[in-house]
């Protein structure tokens, strides 16, 4: 879907005259395309990126979030089982959610999916909180199908552009209530308090190293101290890691995503780190289900497991990519 | 469409998902890009580790068939596709006395084409004094023989075999790469055991699909199936167990068997690290799911006792 300059130079001199009342019915529109997984101009995408853009901007570091919220992990842009975590999660705003990360690549619908979670960012900026993962980088994109998908929709890499500039407006990570720490990944050897993280200068790509790029990379692992990651980035972390930097910061539990587990969530040492993994049937392959975490208003724990859409409320991509195997 | 062709179109994928990862550099083949296009589609990281781990670590276990017979043996490719093996190993000096490629007239034919149309394949068959016959889809020189047949026929594959100078009394490597998944599981037995009975010093190597009980071997069945490619051995893959015992049961006596996962760990250390450091893997446990998923089984039956035994990955 291409746009010519005349059109989409209407919709911006169109757009920069509308009252208020007018941007918001066209939002609600906007969600109403990209809930039936339509995608939405490529002009509308540009005012969508600078309405989010004056809204993460003010969002710290570490973003205080309150309880009840209902915390997901990884989607990679399988959109319709993101209906199906609505549909067992409850609808926005009707309750409080918040995503840590990885919205994008290895799923079909990465444009709708990302889209579709940042209208409802513009739309009900204190009930969806969205916080970046390792694959909201420009170098990752590249390599995991969020790119080829932009150009693949738009015929060109405009939108791509767009989105990888909110990417780097995303908060790095989350507090519920103070007391549980939500982040990507994990945790850095080059930070041991928050107030370290909110000292991040986050506005960038994803570095290849340093602590921004640990909290979005780094993995628990039963040892002790830091290891090295089989990723090729971020750290292993061990428990006595996890032990001190919850009591330097009086922190209950930390609480992130970044690993496919097939079970959808899983405690590790003990019940001080918790992965909560989103995206059921994993890259259409795996058979594994997918959880989300509810949090009350005291802050107590209830897992909801969900399976993957059924094939027929999918619809069927005009070129279907094919999951890969070894054949 | 013939239930076979999905299973033909499974050469395409395979061929281009090899291609890609040479060209990024996985490991080295200057014969692959004579028989398949550059790849129009990016492959995910773990497409090109696990095809990595496959090529060479069947690669391995080749060489050292090669070097226990001093090449004093013949190999024979079960549905070989697109496969470079013979010009690699003739490039590293490694030929066999026979080389003989089976696989589906449509698949044969156009290996036939590229063979004729590419100096660089053409000249390594041509030795001094041979001569090549060719048709359509089938292709003889002094070593290498290119012949199609269809696997469930053991008659017309024998036939082939005698038609390319297959001297039953020399060891002889057996080779499938998911090959034998694709057809009923009788008809597989009936194959494996017609090859113990007919070659007294014999070795296999299959690699395919293992574990296929569980949820991620049931999304694969279903997937495949999408595609026109229905996997009618699946039975034999339930385990390591059961495709070692499928050899075990029909006359082959001694063998192993590792899921790719364990063989990914055997492979040099060195090379391992160089080819986790072309490309980020974003996802660790999706590249164990497919490893696991997969198993190199190797058999042998070592009549004249050369030592077939000894033959594996360590």
């Amino acid at each position: 879907m291409r746009h010519g300059n005349s059109e989409s130079y209407f919709n911006q001199v169109w757009s920069s005259q509308a009252t208020e009342m007018g941007d918001m019915s066209d939002l609600d529109r906007q969600i109403e395309q990209l809930q039936r997984c339509e995608v939405i101009k490529e002009s509308e995408v540009k005012a969508l990126c600078a309405k989010a853009r004056e809204i993460l901007v003010e969002e710290g570091n570490v973003q205080a979030v309150d309880a009840p919220v209902t915390v997901c992990g990884d989607i990679h842009g399988q959109f319709y089982d993101l209906k199906e975590l609505f549909k067992v999660g409850g609808k926005v705003p009707e309750t409080n959610y918040l995503f840590m990360g990885d919205f994008v690549d290895r799923g079909f619908y990465s444009v709708e999916t990302f889209l579709l979670l940042l209208a409802l960012k513009v739309r009900y900026p204190d009930r969806i909180t969205l916080i970046r993962g390792n694959h909201e980088s420009r170098q990752i994109t590249q390599v995991y199908g969020f790119y080829d998908e932009c150009l693949r929709k738009y015929g060109s890499i405009t939108v791509w552009r767009y989105c990888t500039e909110i990417f780097d407006y995303l908060s790095l990570s989350a507090i519920v209530d103070g007391k549980i720490f939500c982040v990507h990944g994990g945790l850095s050897p080059s930070i041991t308090s928050l107030d370290q993280i909110r000292q991040i200068d986050r506005k960038q790509e994803v570095p290849h190293d340093g602590p921004m790029c640990d909290l979005l990379w780094s993995d628990p692992e039963d040892m002790q101290g830091w290891g090295v990651s089989p990723r090729g980035a971020g750290y292993l972390f061990g428990s006595d890691v996890v032990n001190s930097f919850c009591q330097e910061n009086e922190v209950d539990l930390i609480c992130r995503a970044h690993q496919l587990v097939m079970e959808g969530y899983k405690w590790h040492f003990g019940e001080m780190v918790l992965t909560v993994w989103s995206a059921p049937n994993y890259c259409y392959r795996c058979g594994n289900v997918a959880a989300i975490l509810e949090l009350d208003e005291n802050l107590k724990r209830d897992f909801t497991i969900f399976e993957a859409a059924p094939q027929e409320s999918r619809g069927i991509p005009s070129k279907k990519p094919q999951p890969d195997y070894f054949l | 469409m013939s239930s076979d062709d999905g299973v033909i179109g499974t050469n395409d994928d395979a061929a281009s998902c090899k291609r890609y990862a040479v060209d990024k550099g996985y490991w080295n083949d200057p014969y692959i890009s004579y028989m398949v296009p550059k790849s129009s589609s990016r492959k995910a990281p773990e497409i090109s580790r696990g095809y990595y781990a496959r090529v060479t670590s069947i690669q391995l276990l080749v060489e050292k068939f090669l070097r226990l017979t001093e090449c004093r043996c013949q190999i024979v490719n079960l549905g070989a596709g697109f496969d470079t093996m013979y010009w690699r190993l003739s490039n590293a000096g490694l030929v066999p006395k026979g080389f003989v490629e089976v696989d589906f007239e449509q698949v044969t034919s156009r290996k036939c084409h590229f063979i004729k149309s590419k100096q660089q394949l053409l000249e390594a068959l041509s030795g001094e004094d041979s001569e090549i016959m060719m048709n359509k889809a089938e292709l003889h020189s002094a070593n290498y023989h290119l012949v199609s047949a269809n696997l469930r026929n053991i008659g017309s594959f024998e036939a082939k075999l005698s038609a390319s100078g297959i001297d039953r009394s020399l060891p002889t490597l057996f080779l499938s790469e998911c090959v034998l998944v694709y057809i009923e599981a009788d008809s597989t037995e009936k194959l494996i055991k017609w090859i113990a009975d007919s070659f007294p010093t014999a070795f296999f190597i299959n690699y395919e699909q293992v574990n296929m009980a569980d949820a991620f071997g049931h999304v694969m069945i279903e997937n495949l199936k999408a595609r026109d490619c229905v996997l009618s051995g699946a039975s034999a893959c339930t385990s390591l167990t059961t495709q070692m015992n499928r050899f075990l049961n029909n006359g082959w006596s001694g063998g192993d068997a590792l899921d790719m996962s364990a063989v990914y760990r055997y492979l040099p250390q060195e090379d391992l690290q160089r080819i986790e450091r072309l490309e980020l893997l974003d996802e660790r446990e999706l590249l164990e799911q497919l490893l696991s998923h997969y198993c190199l089984v190797w058999a042998y039956k070592d009549t004249s006792n050369l030592g077939l035994h000894a033959i594996s990955l360590s």
